[in-house]
């Protein structure tokens, strides 16, 4: 027997595998052409995707709209480029993020959470304009020009190794690990935290009578979002070698929220489409004019007005009516 | 003993000034965000653009020849249409789509707001502009030389903020104002015109933002990203105060401000925004709903 949130779920993996396949179409045929750039856009493309996924699980599954993610997003990168310059290797840089990020995540959520609503946001959207700032002004971190010359690094797997200027195998490797980072987010939403996560998006004042606490559940959605926001921030110096305090700009973190809205909120799936496709739609539309960002908003606007669960909102519910018909014996 | 009244009265004092000049102005901004909430609910991610649209129009508008004092004037006129048309035009639109309406409602100005900037960019380039000052000179005061035009702008900016006080409190569309934002719906049904309500309030709102622009463009002249930069300042006011507070707005903002001012004497300025977040966040998680109470809540 399947349930509502159980039936979602099998929806978003379908439509995550179509993504993959997509993916490695878009990866052969760059691959036979010897294209280098658009591998790498689309490598950083997947990299934003992974903020998007932590965006909607602040506000597409826990009700909480995170004005300021990129502050873990941009702490990531951070923690990532000052290890990489010291020690050249993927997993200590890895594994770094992982442990920096539960603390720093921890300190963010015991102040985030117990705000809600509009509140939140902007306390979400204050954190990160503080960071921000005080990153841009520490001169040792690079202040306003951020970290430069992070070396190239061969990820080790025991027998073969990933180089991350290959741009074809960094950009399997990067597909690979924001599909890592997805099943995490899904298999967390799926099991009764995830409920818990859903029940307090839905009526926060009844939870509590239920037996658990909002504040607990709210802190543990927080910090898996910080978490999955950081570790996709760590794969950004990989890539392109430096780290910018932009990273950790309203800019980054409206750009997340746009492209889960895009997508459609509260799908996971509809995240990682609906930010690729802004970062297709920044980069195409960006070729007619530099004044990109007026499409873009005009976009977003519409999406909001008419479409206010996105583009997955639309095809998710078709999908899971498909799903539920064949599960029924 | 002497050298305390000195630099009482020549670096903390100008400092001080200057500060409340500013504080004066983002009361201004604020005063509109922070009436928009605590009436409609919306958190205007696009007053900033408003303020800048405003900044833009009195510099075109002044490079055509109009005086500064007409453009005091007739700003706000051409603002307060624009807000009213956005309010009916777009969000009213996703006022009662069942979901979060502070969400949608944010998400909504916040496209605007980037449609607004981009918008300025295309029209007046990227360049900084700043009108020449209208009132040019100082005045002394207790061995002080004081700009005359931030003095205006002070004395000016406190009669606009009592006005808007009165127009609150004490007129007929202030009183409809509070009862729609008390409860909506027995506002409704005592006749009140509640959406109409809105719109004008947000139009309201709108040409405050629209005049703090004319205001400052002398003092912090114009530039295309000036409403992103003033708005933080602004949100953090609001929220401080308490969201739909006007006393709030007032006494958070010239407070705030002063802040910034008295401690970018100790500390390098680029610190002082930090600080002022700092409050922010601070004020949000020990008192979420700021220091007064909401607008038509006593």
């Amino acid at each position: 027997m399947l349930d509502r949130l159980s039936l979602s779920m099998r929806a978003s993996h379908i439509l995550v595998a179509l993504l993959v396949i997509i993916a490695l179409v878009f990866a052969v045929v760059a691959w036979s052409t010897g294209d280098r750039f658009y591998l790498r856009l689309a490598t950083e493309a997947l990299i934003f995707a992974g903020l998007a996924l932590s965006v909607d699980i602040l506000l597409g599954y826990t009700g909480l709209l995170p004005l300021g993610q990129a502050l873990f997003f941009g702490f990531g990168a951070y923690v990532s480029a000052l290890v990489l310059r010291e020690v050249p290797s993927f997993w200590v840089a890895i594994g770094v993020v992982f442990l920096s990020t539960l603390v720093v995540g921890l300190a963010g959520g015991l102040i985030a959470s117990r705000a809600r609503g509009v509140y939140f946001a902007l306390i979400s959207f204050g954190l990160a304009q503080v960071v921000s700032k005080v990153v841009y002004n520490i001169r040792e971190l690079g202040a306003s020009d951020g970290l430069r010359g992070i070396p190239i690094l061969d990820i080790e797997f025991g027998l073969v190794s990933i180089s991350t200027n290959a741009p074809l195998a960094f950009f399997l490797f990067t597909l690979a690990f924001m599909l890592i980072l997805y099943a995490i987010a899904a298999y967390l939403l799926d099991t009764p935290f995830g409920r818990v996560l859903i029940a307090l998006k839905a009526n926060e004042k009844r939870v509590p009578f239920l037996g658990y606490s909002i504040f607990r559940a709210r802190l543990a959605a927080f910090m898996l979002a910080a978490q999955i926001a950081a570790l996709s921030g760590a794969l950004y110096p990989m890539l392109r070698g430096f780290v910018s305090p932009e990273l950790m700009f309203f800019a980054v973190s409206g750009n997340a929220v746009i492209g889960v809205i895009l997508g459609g909120v509260g799908t996971l799936a509809g995240a990682l489409y609906g930010s690729i496709l802004l970062t297709v739609m920044r980069s195409v539309v960006g070729t007619w004019t530099e004044h990109h960002l007026i499409v873009i908003g005009l976009v977003f606007m519409t999406v909001v007005i008419f479409l206010p669960r996105g583009l997955f909102g639309f095809v998710r519910p078709r999908l899971e009516a498909l799903l539920a018909r064949e599960h029924r014996p | 003993m002497d050298s305390v009244l000195f630099y009482i009265q020549f670096v903390l004092a100008p400092q001080m000034v200057t500060g409340l000049a500013l504080g004066v102005a983002v009361v201004l901004v604020a005063l509109g965000l922070t009436i928009i909430f605590g009436l409609l609910d919306v958190i205007n991610m696009a007053h900033g653009e408003f303020y800048a649209v405003g900044a833009y129009l009195a510099v075109a508008l002044g490079l055509a020849g109009i005086n500064f004092w007409v453009l005091l004037l007739l700003i706000p006129l051409i603002m307060a249409p624009i807000g009213y048309a956005v309010e009916r035009g777009l969000i009213q639109r996703v006022f009662n789509t069942g979901e979060d309406r502070h969400v949608t409602t944010l998400l909504l100005t916040f496209g605007l707001a980037m449609v607004i900037e981009e918008f300025i960019l295309i029209v007046f380039g990227v360049e900084t502009m700043r009108p020449a000052s209208p009132i040019p000179g100082a005045v002394e005061i207790f061995g002080l030389f004081l700009p005359n035009y931030r003095l205006f702008l002070i004395g000016f900016g406190l009669l606009v903020v009592a006005g808007v006080a009165v127009a609150v409190y004490r007129t007929r569309f202030g009183s409809m104002v509070r009862a729609a934002a008390f409860d909506r719906n027995m506002a409704a049904s005592l006749g009140v015109p509640v959406s109409r309500v809105y719109a004008l309030t947000f139009a309201l709102g709108v040409a405050l933002a629209g005049l703090a622009g004319v205001l400052l463009a002398p003092i912090y002249s114009v530039f295309p990203t000036m409403g992103r930069d003033f708005i933080f300042i602004a949100f953090t006011v609001v929220i401080a105060g308490g969201m739909g507070s006007i006393a709030g707005a007032v006494v958070a903002g010239l407070l705030l401000t002063q802040v910034q001012a008295i401690s970018s004497l100790f500390i390098s300025p680029v610190w002082s925004q930090p600080i002022v977040f700092g409050i922010m966040v601070l004020v949000l998680v020990l008192r979420p709903q700021g220091l007064f109470g909401r607008l038509g809540h006593a």
